[in-house]
Formats: C-alpha cells, structure tokens, sequence
C-alpha cells in the first residue's frame, strides 16, 4: 500500500515538474513577438516571430497552478512545507506525538475542505461549461482539474501521515540545513 | 465597524498565531482561520466556493509566473560552475582592500544577487566556494560567515526578487519597477556591508591573513574572464526589462534559457541536473502557492472583517507621523521575522497593513523596497532565518552563534532604512527614469 502511494506521489510531483517545463514554452512563446519586433526595429533583422501569442499569458498561469498544486503531496513528503517548529522541536515523546497528530488532524481537515471544494468548482465549472475569458477561450474545468487532482493527493497524503504516527510510527522528517536553500520562500 | 468586530477580528489573528506556533502548516492555518472568519462575518456567503474562486485566480496570475521561472533558475545556476567562476574572477582584485577576501562575499553576492532572487540560494551558491577557501587562507571565522549570512540577503533587493515578485502582486505595484527601485539601495547596502568589513579589518589587522601572492594585471584581467558568462546573464535579464522589452515573467524565461546555455558550455548539463532543477523548481513553487492561496483567502476573509479600514482609520485619527508608523512597522516585521519566513511574513501582514500605508501618505512603491529589507533582516535573526539554516547546514555552526556574527550585518540593514526614509529619491529615482513600465 505504502509503495503504490509513494508512486502516486512521485507521478503526481513529476507531473508537476513536466508542467512546469510548459510553463516555460507558454512565456517563452508569448515574449516571442516582442523580441521579433525588438531585432527588426533595433537591428533591421527580419522579424521571425510575426505572430500573436494569443492567451499565451492566461495558459501560463494554468500551467504553473497545475504545476504547483500536482506537487503538493510530494512537497509535503519531504516535509518542505512551510511550518514553524520551534516549539514542536522542544517536546519529547508523547508530548511530541500528541502535537504532531493535532497538526496532521487538522492538516486532513482544511486540506480536506480545500480539496472538496476545489473539485466542487471544478465540476460547476463543467457543469455549467464556464469559459476563459482570453482570446482562445477553454473550458475553465480543465485547468481547475490539476487544483483539484493535487488537492486530492495532497489529503490523501497528509491522511497517509495521520495514519503512521497515530499507529506509532517515526514522526515526519524535516528538512537539512542543506535542503533549506529549497524550502525558501 | 463595531468595537466587537475588530475584537474578534483580532482574535482570529490571534487564533492564527496559536495555529502557526503549535506547527500547523502555514499556508493550512490561513485556509483555516479564513474558513472561520467568513463563517462569522458574512454568513449568507458560501465560504467554500468563494475560497476555491480566489485560490484559482488569485494563483494562476500572469504575473505571479515570474517567481517559479526565478527559482527554476535559481536551481539551474546553483548546478552550474558558477560559483568557482565568480571566486577567481573576483579574489584576485580583493588583496588590497581591508578585509581583503571577506569582500568576495560581499561583492560576489551583490553580483550573484543580480541573477538570483532569492536570499538562501544567493547565500549558498556564493558560500559553496567561500566557505572553504577563506577557511583554508585562515580567515576567522565569525567575519567570514558573518559577512556570508548578511550579503547573501542581497538576493532579495537587488533584483530579480522574489519578494518583489509576491509584494507586487499582492499591493498591484509594478514588479519591473520594483526591481529598478532595488537596485540603488541594494548597491548602497553592499557599501555599507563592505564599508563594516573594511572597519573590522583597520581595527584588528592581526586577525587578516596576509594576502594571496600578487598576479600581474594581464593574469588578473584573465582571471576575470570567468564572470563574463554571469554578466552576460545579468544583461539578459535585467537589460531586458529595464530596456522596455520584456515583462518580469518574460525575462525570467530568458533566464531560465540563459542559466541552461552557461550550464551547457561548462558541461554541467545532464538529464539528471536538468530534471533536478525542475523538480527542484517545482517542489518550491508548491511550497510558496500554498501559503499564497491561504494568503488570497485570508486577504479575501479580512476584507469582510473590515479590520483593515479600521486599523487605517485608527491609525489616521493617531495623528500618527509617517516616520512613527514607519518605527512601529520595523520592530512589527523584526519581531515577526524571527518566527517566520519573509513570504509569509508579508502575505500575512499586507491586507492589513497596506491600507494604513497608503492611508499615512507612504509610496506603495517606497514600502515595497522597506518591506524587502525588512524581510532581509528576518532572514538572518535567529531562531527562525534561511540564511541561518543554509549556513547552519554548509558550516555545523550553531543558529544563535551565526545570529550573533551577522549582527554587524542587521545593523547595517538597519541604517540602511532610516537612509531610505531620509532620501527617498534612493528609492524612487531608477523606476521614474523607467523607458515604459512593462507589466
């Protein structure tokens, strides 16, 4: 079980990675025009990237919304998620354990909500067949679907969790001093 | 608004702390504390579906796309050679200052600031080289981590920033112009930084080890060809958005490219460190988006509150100075800042305190720049400080004893903000000379 939801994760992130790598194809395509014009008026080159990057700029910020939430369980694994642990580094044993259920509990809880209703719009949006409102207008549900996805496996992760310390297991690990300059905000 | 709803206002920010301190996750605890703030204050709203409604738009913004870009480049760059490059390029113009090679800290973070946006990566690609080698010369310790730990914070106010990038979009102030409103006081802070080193040195000169042998001018000259790829790399960038061409957004993606091509001629590139970086890129952007869709909701949430109009309208009939109000915002941000992360410390605090600002007679774009400085000195104060936790990790040293050598570098950060009230135009001077504000 264990190793299918760790494979579940790793697709998800890796997923993410590949939207991230969209996210760059949609700028890149979208400056493309600007620096055509820029080479033809600056150097009297002729401009090769005569075209319009039509929502261009609305289909990035899909990419990086899919990006950053299909991530989200994955992120949380390696426990970069941002959190102040000052004060649950100072508790031992029990004690320690007791808060970490009481952060995991109410990380499924509000985790839970954001992923209910993240799918709840996602389905509106289908239902209703809403509309972007760019030059090339798309089903608004297909870009809600990565929130949705990645707000499902982020619960499943952090239920996952709940269920290893509350069955006694190690705690979640934080991050190294090495890891900090990627938990950086 | 009644008394009583600023004071359950006020207990929801105090909830929202509980929550912080007890180890919940941030982002989470927002998303929480919002829930229950909109359940209180506008009951006949669907809190849930106005959540996802912010969440989506609020995180899938144009302009946003700037800060994963940055740090995916970030990530290509810190897998690059560059930084041996910027050392013996920089360290061999270094021997006749006081301090001699501390200032490759300094100097090598302003420039690697240039290309970076971020405080920790600038602090632990520079300090992979310095480290060791100022180590090896017998240099002590606590100037040579010391001056790491605050230089490295440049990453944030020289541009590109990635507190730029998160205040821009949160405040609606240009992020392009943010970034040329970063550069002088960034240049004027890495003075003040190496004028402390410079002063260190004249006053202890026992303690700086005699200097590297000399080189002749032409041996120095072709050392220095090393940086040649990273100021090219600055002029991408930077060029092409004060030059007009390209968005924040759009000179990121130059970057990106830009960091792969240096990482491709060094032969550092592989489908490992490719993939790497994108993971890592990615993984850092989830961290960020989370706390920013909290941060949305939370924004959203307060508004209904009105406790933002309120605190703006305390504050005006206070008579207060700007200067006061500017004093009370920089302890606040101290104070908070020893806690929590620069991102979530301004997310947190812009709803509210953005409405005072603007309401006290402060540029939105000045307060920009301050906030940034702020949050460099957050980065170094102990217990809660990435640069801590970078250099925490590269030298074994403990959080509180590398608190205590950036000390000189806290103060400087804090001069450097009573010279930016005194001389806004420090501030002000590069965005109005701006060819066209981009996006």
């Amino acid at each position: 079980m264990r190793f299918y939801l760790r494979k579940l994760y790793d697709v998800t992130g890796a997923l993410g990675g590949v939207f991230m790598i969209v996210l760059l194809a949609f700028v890149l395509y979208s400056v493309g025009p600007g620096v055509g014009l820029w080479l033809e008026q600056s150097f009297g080159l002729p401009n090769l990237f005569n075209y319009v990057a039509r929502s261009a700029d609305e289909f990035s910020g899909y990419a990086m919304l899919a990006s950053a939430f299909l991530a989200m369980a994955s992120t949380f694994g390696r426990g970069e998620h941002i959190r102040v642990t000052l004060f649950l580094q100072r508790l031992k044993g029990g004690a320690r354990r007791a808060a970490e259920l009481w952060c995991l509990g109410l990380g499924v809880l509000l985790a839970g909500y954001l992923a209910w209703f993240s799918v709840r719009l996602c389905y509106v949006s289908w239902e209703l067949n809403d509309l972007s409102t760019g030059l090339i207008a798309i089903p608004l549900w297909i870009p809600q679907l990565g929130m949705a996805i990645g707000a499902i496996v982020l619960v499943i992760a952090i239920v996952e969790q709940l269920f290893i310390v509350a069955t006694g297991g190690p705690l979640m690990e934080e991050p190294s001093g090495e890891e900090a300059m990627h938990i950086e905000r | 608004m009644g008394s009583i709803d600023a004071q359950i206002a006020l207990l929801a920010i105090a909830a929202l702390f509980f929550l912080f301190g007890t180890g919940v996750w941030i982002g989470l605890s927002m998303i929480g504390v919002s829930v229950a703030v909109m359940w209180i204050f506008a009951p006949a709203k669907p809190a849930g579906d106005a959540m996802a409604t912010t969440i989506f738009s609020d995180t899938s913004s144009w302009t946003l796309t700037a800060l994963p870009l940055f740090i995916w480049m970030g990530e290509v760059l810190f897998r690059t050679a560059i930084s041996e490059d910027m050392f013996r390029g920089l360290a061999p113009w270094m021997r006749r200052l006081p301090g001699r090679l501390v200032h490759t800290n300094i100097i090598g973070c302003s420039i690697f600031a240039a290309v970076s946006g971020s405080s920790a990566a600038t602090c632990a690609t520079i300090g992979k080289m310095t480290v060791p080698e100022l180590k090896r010369r017998g240099y002590p310790d606590d100037i040579a981590i010391g001056s790491l730990s605050g230089a490295g914070t440049l990453g944030l106010l020289i541009p590109p920033s990635l507190i730029m990038i998160v205040y821009g979009v949160q405040a609606d102030v240009s992020v392009a112009k943010l970034f040329a409103a970063g550069v002088i006081p960034g240049i004027m802070l890495a003075g003040l930084m190496m004028a402390y080193v410079a002063g260190w040195a004249l006053l202890n000169p026992s303690k700086v080890p005699p200097p590297d042998p000399p080189m002749p001018l032409a041996q120095k000259l072709s050392e220095s060809r090393t940086l040649i790829p990273v100021v090219l790399l600055i002029l991408l960038v930077l060029g092409s958005i004060y030059a007009g061409i390209a968005t924040a957004t759009e000179s990121a993606a130059f970057g990106v490219v830009g960091s792969f091509v240096i990482a491709a001629l060094q032969r550092r590139l592989n489908w490992q460190t490719f993939w790497d970086s994108v993971m890592g890129a990615t993984r850092l952007t989830a961290m960020i988006l989370l706390i920013l869709a909290g941060a949305s909701y939370l924004k959203l949430a307060m508004g209904f509150t009105g406790l933002p109009r309120h605190l703006a309208e305390t504050i005006a009939a206070m008579n207060l100075s700007p200067a006061a109000l500017i004093v009370v915002l920089a302890i606040l941000y101290i104070i908070l800042g020893c806690f929590l992360d620069g991102i979530s410390m301004v997310v947190l605090t812009i709803a509210i305190v953005l409405p005072m600002v603007e309401q006290a007679g402060i540029d939105k774009l000045w307060f920009g720049i301050f906030i940034t400085v702020v949050v460099e000195m957050a980065q170094i104060t102990p217990p809660v400080g990435f640069n801590l936790f970078v250099l925490q990790g590269m030298t074994g040293k403990s959080i509180f004893w590398i608190g205590r050598v950036s000390l000189p570098f806290f103060i400087a950060m804090n001069i450097c903000v009573v010279l930016l009230y005194l001389f806004p135009g420090l501030v002000t001077f590069l965005p109005d000379l701006m060819v066209s504000a981009a996006r």
